[in-house]
């Protein structure tokens, strides 16, 4: 039963990671290498190049290849302003980044259905509200809210080449925390509703799954501050930051959709492999 | 069916499926990834999910 439920989020991460790498090759890749040559056509101009980049590439880079990329943007600063135009301090060309990133999309959308919609999934369904196609969107939900939406309270989308003001060093824990707390919420916010929805029915439920999102709203706003900086304009900035956090969701509802399919071309197939009993009365969280 | 459908029975059925050395080899694997995702990032690997990284809003600039 666990293997059949691993592959089936597998096959629904598949069907997910398919999309998104699409997206990372026709929208992501064209768009951030074109802001990328934004900022660095901005920030010749300004004419402090040289000092931007490398102060630029040792505050943010922070603690993970910190010391390599440092030196490396150094050697290559000089030739690299000369050259005009381009992409940004890299160690790699522009298309190995286009195609890693587009294997990385694909592969994005199998480690995310496998560990979400593959093994939380096996453990958390009979916890998870709702009829059986609803589970699969909720848990959609529940992965976007916990990989993606609640450290993005803190930390949203930075649009290629924005200066941020708090460093890696802090930004790396506080987007770990932030999905900590944004599993916690979704955990606590299922466990309380349908304990309540026992006890004291469906609006009090309902209250009970609001309050979790609500605490963990309160955590972002106490949370550090990170002020944004960039070259582009704001409008791009924004439209950038809305596409790459659309992307997710779009990601998330894909593999939900996807598993929700799968579900069903299963259950037609061998209906003995998969649990009728307690199925349309409400299960307990434990 | 021997376990009920809870989050309890889901666990106790994944202890009774899979064998103690499934068991291993699954969480030896994840913490292989999870130690190359963490710590084998060198600006190579780093740099080429650039655009990855920005389409997935995990940016570090």
């Amino acid at each position: 039963m666990f293997a059949q439920y691993l592959t089936r989020g597998v096959k629904a991460g598949l069907v997910a990671g398919l999309v998104f790498g699409l997206f990372m090759a026709v929208v992501a890749n064209p768009l951030v290498a074109y802001a990328d040559e934004l900022n660095h056509a901005t920030v010749e101009e300004s004419g402090h190049s040289h000092e931007a980049e490398s102060a630029h590439s040792h505050e943010s880079e922070g603690t993970h290849s910190h010391e390599s990329e440092g030196t490396h943007s150094h050697g290559s600063g000089d030739s690299h302003a000369g050259e005009g135009g381009g992409h940004h301090d890299t160690a790699v060309s522009m298309a190995v980044t286009k195609a890693v990133s587009v294997a990385a999309g694909g592969l994005w959308g199998v480690v995310l259905g496998g560990a979400f919609f593959g093994v939380a999934f096996f453990f958390l369904e009979p916890a998870i509200p709702g009829p059986d196609a609803a589970k699969s969107y909720l848990m959609g939900l529940a992965g976007f809210i916990t990989v993606s939406g609640a450290p993005w309270l803190v930390l949203p989308p930075a649009a290629p080449g924005a200066e941020q003001s708090l460093s890696v060093a802090t930004r790396l824990p506080l987007y770990a925390g932030m999905m900590l707390a944004g599993a916690l919420a979704c955990l606590s916010a299922g466990y309380a509703y349908t304990r309540l929805r026992e006890s004291s029915g469906l609006p009090a439920a309902i209250v009970g799954a609001v309050v979790p999102f609500s605490l963990l709203a309160a955590l972002a706003v106490v949370a550090p501050e990170n002020a944004v900086h960039g070259a582009l304009s704001p409008t791009l900035e924004t439209g950038l930051t809305g596409l790459f956090a659309f992307g997710q969701v779009l990601l998330w509802l894909v593999l939900a959709a996807a598993h929700a399919w799968f579900r069903l071309s299963s259950e037609s197939e061998s209906e003995s492999a998969i649990p009728t009993a307690g199925r349309d009365s409400a299960p307990a969280a434990d | 069916m021997a376990t009920a459908n809870t989050v309890n029975g889901r666990i106790e059925r994944a202890r009774t499926e899979l064998s103690p050395t499934q068991m291993a080899a699954g969480a030896l694997f994840i913490a292989a990834l999870g130690f190359t995702l963490l710590f084998v990032q060198d600006p190579l690997v780093h740099d080429s999910l650039h655009n990855f990284r920005h389409a997935a809003g995990i940016a570090c600039h």
